[in-house]
């Protein structure tokens, strides 16, 4: 069989996605690690494999994948192990509908929260002049912008304050979906879960006001559903950042109204 | 299992929809309402959440069982996978893959721009009653930014690129082939769907692109396409446009 090498940063949002459905169909992947708070991502030895820059990319065989949900499409699709997509259609409708409001709608608005608190700090002690040259190097215009706000610090209180907005929205209507079956779009775990998970893993730290055992029990069972599956373990265990490391968080039996210290 | 399809005008996502259900030679009763009077958000299933947070914004709704489905793409795979007509998807994994991220692109990107466009130049007229029905404050605030007539000029501006980078990709992909994938498949209907109506609105974009000229033409040849063509209601579907996807908020 065609080797599978994984280019990604941490398990944690769009990298973590494909790290973890192949884990759960336990495919045997070549992991290339490319420190995203270092720039390897745009780096000219990475913009030949992928010349937006853009992490993950997955290469099987001779082929070259990009965009985390539809390579966890095509890896469910192509590799035996447990499926990650069910049978009925409209499940299928419903999976795709959740990830790309995911994608879309929910998850820049968490990422604009942790790239202001984590990825900007993290980088902004970098000398000023390779921090610059670093920013031209960003092939896609859209990520420039996004960068160079994350690096100083430039989102406005009004942009801050939608995403806190957006994130209380998603917080309500993943529970709320939660509340209805035992995983978030379908009756068996599916692509959805692992997209979520690399969401809101954390959620219960981040957002201990909006999401813990009392307000959001359904999210809190499901985070600590996926988290106990061994998939789940292997991959977070691959993560090298505190920001990763905030997983240990659902291993709590209870985590209460108080903020979690 | 009985199917309803609420759709609007032949254009933008409702365009994708129909055509897929034709093409793939499904049954569903179709019932037409008003996308550009906000009238969707009377649907009885306008508060499910899969329509009412639809990333998409105004676009038809697909009831089966009682369950409201919205996202033209991903309706559209649903038809391919419940219908009996040919595939409307590659037959290979990777050429799946290789069209759920045109899909992609044209979703976050070009659809964006050209609902923004088109809906400066056919206005989208809803009475207030029904804007209070929306369940998304986003989509609201786009509706009533419509309705009170501002439009960013630097997000105009950036519209106009994206629907011309679109062009010029269709251009290049078109090279030796018929379709945008190895056959006809969804990308072209949500391609053409959100482009048909820019060809008049951003004309230098589709000027001197020859391929992409004749790919629209093949598509409106299709008898599925011209079925759904003719359910229009006024002279030119294209200009019928309702507020689509948010341009993105950042990176």
């Amino acid at each position: 069989m065609a080797g599978v090498s994984l280019y990604h940063w941490e398990p944690n949002a769009n990298s973590g996605k494909p790290m973890l459905a192949l884990m759960e169909k336990g495919v045997a992947f070549t992991s290339h690690y490319l420190d995203l708070l270092n720039f390897d991502q745009h780096k000219p030895e990475y913009l030949a494999l992928n010349p937006q820059g853009t992490i993950p990319a997955m290469t099987h065989g001779k082929l070259v994948l990009t965009e985390s949900t539809a390579i966890m499409e095509y890896v469910d699709e192509v590799f035996p192990g447990p499926r990650l997509m069910p049978d009925e259609p409209r499940d299928r409708w419903r999976i795709r509908w959740w990830m790309k409001f995911m994608d879309q709608w929910l998850a820049p608005s968490f990422s604009m929260i942790g790239w202001n608190v984590f990825v900007g700090p993290a980088v902004r002690s970098k000398d000023p002049e390779r921090l610059k040259a670093a920013i031209e190097r960003i092939p896609l215009p859209e990520r420039r912008v996004a960068w160079r706000k994350a690096i100083y610090g430039l989102f406005s209180d009004d942009e801050m304050k939608e995403s806190q907005r957006r994130v209380a929205v998603g917080i309500r209507m993943l529970e709320d979906a939660l509340s209805k079956r035992e995983w978030l779009a379908s009756d068996q775990y599916s692509l959805a879960d692992v997209n979520g998970f690399n969401l809101a893993y954390a959620l219960p730290l981040s957002q201990p006001k909006l999401s813990n055992d009392d307000l959001t029990p359904n999210i809190l069972r499901w985070l600590r559903a996926i988290y106990a599956r061994p998939a789940t373990k292997t991959c977070w265990a691959m993560g090298k950042t505190a920001m990763v490391k905030r997983v240990a968080i659902l291993e709590r039996p209870h985590i209460g109204k108080e903020p979690a210290a | 299992m009985s199917m309803t399809l609420y759709h609007g005008e032949p254009n933008g996502p409702s365009f994708t929809v129909l055509a897929a259900l034709f093409e793939k030679g499904l049954e569903a009763d179709l019932v037409r309402i008003d996308l550009a009077a906000g009238e969707r958000h009377s649907l009885p299933c306008a508060q499910q959440a899969e329509v009412a947070m639809s990333v998409e914004g105004e676009g038809p709704v697909l009831v089966v069982d009682g369950e409201g489905m919205a996202d033209s793409i991903f309706i559209a795979c649903y038809l391919d996978e419940i219908g009996q007509g040919p595939a409307l998807r590659p037959a290979d994994a990777y050429g799946r893959w290789e069209m759920m991220t045109w899909c992609r692109q044209m979703i976050e990107r070009t659809a964006p721009a050209a609902a923004y466009l088109g809906c400066r130049a056919h206005p989208p007229r809803a009475e207030v009653a029904m804007l209070a029905n929306i369940g998304s404050t986003d989509l609201r605030l786009r509706w009533e930014e419509i309705g009170a007539g501002v439009f960013a000029p630097e997000k105009l501006a950036d519209s106009s690129t994206k629907i011309t980078q679109a062009a010029e990709k269709i251009e290049a992909r078109l090279d030796g082939r018929e379709w945008l994938m190895d056959a006809f498949t969804i990308a072209d209907l949500e391609s053409y769907a959100w482009l048909a109506g820019m060809v008049r609105l951003v004309p230098s974009a589709f000027a001197g692109k020859p391929r992409t000229s004749a790919w629209m033409a093949d598509l409106k040849r299709r008898p599925a396409v011209a079925r759904v063509l003719s359910l229009a209601t006024v002279v030119d579907p294209t200009t019928s446009w309702a507020p689509g996807p948010e341009i993105n908020r950042w990176g």
